[in-house]
């Protein structure tokens, strides 16, 4: 018993002297556990070799990083100096007052201008057209596809695509085609599928996904000055959007309910489909031989348009905040105007980073770098997002409840799905007096 | 004992063993795979049919314990041919070893991680079979008002899903400074256990006569000198048996270790998976650190086995 | 309770004069681990019984307002919660039934002569040495209908485990039960070897049946500490969160747990999630009181 009391008290003594000791040399940034991390421990690293100030990049899992990076938030911790954070969570975060309010810095190195807009808008900005900003856009990111380029161009598959759908086989224009290609590929006798497409309901791929569809085909998510939904969510175009969704689903590989970025790039390299969505973050483990044996047969192509000939895609990607509860904000600041520069921003660019500096983006050294950046540039003009209200959890998890049953399960109507949609969210809104 | 054996037992026997071999391999079969996974190549991981004969690689080790980023150029050859074995090993991967601003190689967080568990896991494990073990004579030899409530209470407290009590352990920790530090997940591992261990040590210590003691107490010893040289060796099996399963839990256990701690003090359990990370998932190098920390529970059981086997039979029932 | 100490010995004896009293030994071993329990788990319980009745956000810095009892009200009334539980409760019965027949028939065939018994027994536990969430994620590969083993050495083609919503919660319950059976294999071992072998020899001189044998002499005998392996497991089963969280998602899956977990650490609905977590935590108590009652009244035959 002694011992347990003299360990208890040895051990708070021993936190509590660790705890104090803040180094004013060292930052860190909290990021998720991929390797855009990495680039970014690699780019820090020029920065120490500049100034001598230790910058460490600590990553936890995808699946662990919104809990992680809150319940740090909520205790009021200072264990991270910077977080580059989704862009869902500026609204939570700033509300909170969790972010630092950048607008000061945003404006004085007119980083609106510099920064490709869609970024500015959905990683930086809060609330939406306010003109306040709490994140330095850092990572670009956007949902793309891959493809089996070797398939695609195998004279056979051409004739016989031709053949079957009066039109030449290639990557997609509309979601019309993506649906036919699809279609033409999915041979489970032959152990191969047409598409892989996101579906996990524990956070936002599947919703993610079904934005890819919507958008595309001209609809939205809702009014995000006013929150109305009812009339957008539950819109003609996006019941043709979820029903294009769910019809992609019935071309996927078996067991294809539980699908993310590692499901869908497997597709890729265990020869399961023809097309796979997914970030463009994950795509250099695509091109790269010893990960990918198929790496030399794969392309990629942004998001297609919908009937409408309108072309979208759902946003991924992180802006990079401090922490108001970091003790070294002075130094965290002095980091960003580092980060921001044209040079650091090339440099990131060619580390591997997603540059959202419209320069760097524009320049055609960085879109032949890889074989997907052209198409990355193509996205990132045209991204839309989820909400970024501090609700928007609640409305992501009701989401899922009502469109996953109806994609895997084949339960009831995309319309009945999207009016019960946007009851829940109307709800939801109530609830936090965002409308009458 | 000497049972007379009819023909018919020894082929009932001859079943019984045929089926435990049968049931032993359909058990061990996810292990095994495992396991051998922890020694190929990466491309022959999701094989079908499963590949069973490889020429087994060190690979997974290397990457196991380097941090390592796509390589996006290829290492021109002078690069290559500068590099040590375990470097071209990872080149070879299509990977490249992350350096820190210095130049120095950085090593994965996993033996760190590693150190962390012994160390969590060992203190924990001691802490709570030693509070177990007095409260449970306790609670075996002497009578006491709501013995069974108390009882009760203890047993409840392992029936809190982690989830209830995560947000507000967090503030507290915070605000003692228990965050992120070894003596915080001992202490939550401890309190974890404890009713566990309260509850299988009393069953062991109920079965030790008292008369043991009384005598020893008629020998002139004190209550407390009769306690440590009379019950605690006639215990010694259900310790064993008790600190197994109080290491196992704490060895393994996930969701605290991933809230309360960050980089200084957090265990490997949340480490492993986390090298699914980076768009496609290394198998060889999960299974290498499943394996890895497979091992010290594996030892740690095998050489108390015969103890866990006594000391269950020994405690925990009535005659 | 310090007064109603009932020492078998005299206050006055030599044996208590030489060393402390039985008193104060009692209190030094009990006291001090019930303290540490209340400490770590009765002060955050306390916590967050009253944030169960507010609107608190852990996630925002807004004050929590009292709502009374709009949270349980509010929950009590959600047919996804409702579900939740039904799932659970389907969950716990059968991974605790097939973990206790799966592993009661192990032991029962350990329990005779068997060569390397000891080795085989050990061999047989690693599956529960494993983390849960390594487990979950090896079997998601094991189940994987494209290039999982299970198929192919079951020979069912592309059966869909884990996406076929009528599937999915038992595949879950298979691993839990790979998992933990031997655990229950454990407990049983040690029950059976302690029945007397002359029970089983005054059976045999009566000409009884094996079924007569097993269900009047080896089950009641063995009941005691089986009923301990089905307590300990029915409430590891019950909280089972990393295992099927990582497994699948369908909503036919989303145990209790799940659903706590996504309201508490997703949508931080901190009030609320506390008030769920109350709710879970009475139906815990509720079941367990009733076995450790059955229990005693098992251990008393």
């Amino acid at each position: 018993m002694r011992k347990t009391l003299t360990g208890l008290l040895a051990g708070i003594g021993f936190s509590l002297a660790c705890g104090t000791s803040a180094f004013a040399q060292e930052l860190t940034i909290f990021w998720a556990e991929w390797d855009p991390a990495n680039y970014l421990q690699e780019l820090a690293n020029l920065y120490e070799a500049e100034t001598g100030v230790k910058v460490t990049v600590e990553t936890t899992p995808w699946s662990d990083f919104q809990t992680k990076a809150f319940t740090e938030f909520n205790a009021k911790g200072s264990a991270y100096d910077m977080v580059v954070g989704d862009s869902q969570w500026i609204g939570a975060a700033s509300e909170a007052g969790h972010y630092v309010d950048l607008t000061e810095f945003f404006n004085k190195h007119k980083l609106a201008e510099t920064m490709a807009p869609a970024t500015v808008k959905y990683y930086a900005e809060y609330p939406a057209s306010s003109g306040k900003y709490w994140s330095i856009p850092a990572e670009g990111d956007a949902v793309g596809w891959s493809y089996r380029k070797d398939w695609f161009e195998d004279p056979k598959e051409m004739e016989a695509f031709k053949a079957k759908y009066g039109y030449d086989l290639a990557p997609p224009k509309d979601w019309k085609q993506l649906r036919d290609i699809a279609e033409f590929f999915h041979r489970p006798d032959e152990k191969r599928y047409g598409v892989a497409i996101y579906t996990d309901n524990s956070y936002d791929a599947l919703v993610m996904g079904v934005e890819n569809a919507i958008f595309s085909f001209g609809g939205e998510l809702g009014d995000y000055a006013t929150y109305k939904v009812d009339g957008i969510i539950n819109s003609d175009k996006n019941v043709a959007a979820l029903e294009a969704y769910k019809e992609l689903y019935k071309f996927t590989p078996p067991g294809w309910a539980k699908s993310f970025f590692i499901e869908d790039n497997q597709a890729i390299t265990e020869n399961l489909a023809a097309m796979s969505m997914n970030y463009f973050a994950f795509f250099p483990a695509l091109v790269n031989e010893s990960s990918n044996p198929n790496a030399k047969g794969t392309g990629f192509f942004a998001n297609p348009a919908g009937p409408g000939g309108e072309q979208f895609a759902a946003l991924g990607g992180q802006g990079i905040s401090v922490v108001s509860y970091s003790e070294n904000q002075e130094e965290a600041m002095k980091f960003l105007e580092w980060f921001i520069k044209d040079d650091t921003q090339k440099k990131w660019a060619e580390l591997g980073g997603y540059t959202c500096n419209k320069a760097v983006l524009e320049s055609a050294e960085f879109q032949n770098a890889t074989p997907y950046n052209k198409a990355f540039y193509e996205t990132m003009f045209k991204v839309k997002d989820f909400w970024a209200t501090p609700e928007y959890a609640e409305l992501l998890i009701q989401m899922n409840q009502r469109v996953y049953p109806y994609i895997t399960g084949d339960q009831g109507t995309a319309k009945e799905v999207l009016d019960s949609l946007a009851g829940d969210w109307n709800a939801t809104f109530k609830k936090y007096n965002r409308v009458q | 004992m000497a049972a007379v054996r009819t023909s018919g037992e020894v082929a009932l026997n001859r079943v019984a063993i045929a089926a435990v071999i049968v049931i032993t391999l359909v058990f061990l079969a996810p292990i095994y795979w495992i396991a051998s996974t922890a020694f190929k190549p990466r491309n022959l991981a999701t094989t079908i049919p499963p590949t069973v004969l490889f020429q087994p690689e060190v690979s997974p080790w290397v990457k196991l314990f380097t941090k390592r980023s796509q390589l996006r150029t290829q290492p021109t050859p002078e690069e290559y041919e500068a590099a040590p074995w375990w470097e071209r090993i990872v080149f070879d991967g299509g990977e490249k070893v992350v350096r820190d601003g210095r130049g120095n190689v950085q090593w994965s967080a996993y033996p760190d991680r590693f150190m962390n568990s012994l160390i969590v896991a060992i203190t924990s494990t001691v802490l709570a079979v030693g509070m177990g073990t007095f409260t449970a004579y306790g609670f075996s030899r002497f009578k006491m008002k709501g013995e069974a409530d108390l009882l009760f209470f203890i047993l409840s407290t392992r029936m809190l899903p982690p989830v209830v009590v995560a947000i507000p352990m967090f503030l507290m920790y915070r605000m003692v400074g228990l965050n992120d530090t070894h003596w915080g997940l001992i202490i939550l591992y401890t309190a974890f256990n404890l009713s566990f261990s309260v509850w299988l040590m009393k069953g062991f210590i109920d079965e030790i006569p008292k008369e043991y003691e009384e005598a020893a107490l008629v020998d002139g010893y004190t209550r407390m000198q009769a306690f440590f040289k009379v019950v605690l060796p006639e215990a010694a099996t259900g310790i064993a048996a008790t600190a197994v399963f109080c290491f196992i839990t704490a060895w393994n256990e996930y969701a605290f270790a991933l809230i309360m701690t960050n980089r200084r003090a957090q265990t490997a359990p949340p480490f492993i998976p986390s090298q699914v990370g980076s768009g496609l998932p290394d198998w060889t190098v999960i299974a290498a650190g499943t394996v890895l920390f497979l091992l010290p529970v594996a030892i740690f059981t095998f050489l108390l086995r015969n103890h866990l086997l006594r000391g269950m039979s020994f405690g925990a029932i009535r005659k | 309770m310090a007064t109603a100490v009932m020492t078998r010995l005299d206050p006055q004896s030599r044996a208590a004069a030489r060393g402390w009293s039985d008193l104060t030994i009692r209190n030094l071993f009990v006291i001090p681990t019930i303290l540490f329990l209340i400490v770590f788990n009765i002060f955050p319980l306390i916590y967050s019984l009253g944030y169960s009745f507010t609107d608190f956000r852990a996630s925002t810095n807004a004050p929590a307002n009292f709502v009374g009892l709009q949270n349980y009200r509010e929950l009590l009334n959600d047919p996804f919660i409702w579900s939740n539980f039904a799932i659970t409760a389907k969950y716990v019965i059968v991974s605790v039934v097939g973990q206790v027949i799966v592993g009661f028939g192990m032991a029962m065939l350990l329990n005779r002569d068997i060569p390397l018994k000891g080795l085989l027994t050990t061999l047989l536990l690693l599956p529960m040495m494993l983390s849960m969430a390594v487990v979950g994620l090896f079997w998601k590969l094991l189940y994987d209908p494209s290039f999982g083993i299970i198929n192919y050495a079951l020979g069912l083609g592309t059966f869909e485990w884990l996406s076929n919503p009528n599937m999915a919660l038992y595949a879950v319950a298979l691993t839990d039960i790979w998992m933990w059976s031997p655990f229950v294999m454990l407990l049983s071992l040690a029950g059976l070897s302690a029945v007397p072998k002359h029970l089983y020899e005054a059976a045999a001189i009566d000409r009884a049946g094996p079924l007569y044998t097993f269900f009047r002499i080896t089950l009641p005998l063995v009941a005691p500490i089986l009923m301990i392996a089905i307590i300990f497991r029915t409430m590891e089963a019950f909280k089972t969160f990393d295992l099927a969280y990582i497994l699948t998602s369908q909503p036919t899956t989303e145990l209790i747990s799940i659903r706590l977990y996504k309201m508490a650490f997703q949508e931080w609905q901190t009030g609320r999630s506390c008030a769920l977590a109350y709710i879970v935590l009475i139906m815990i108590l509720a079941i367990t009181n009733i076995y450790v009652k059955y229990l005693n009244k098992v251990k008393e035959r």
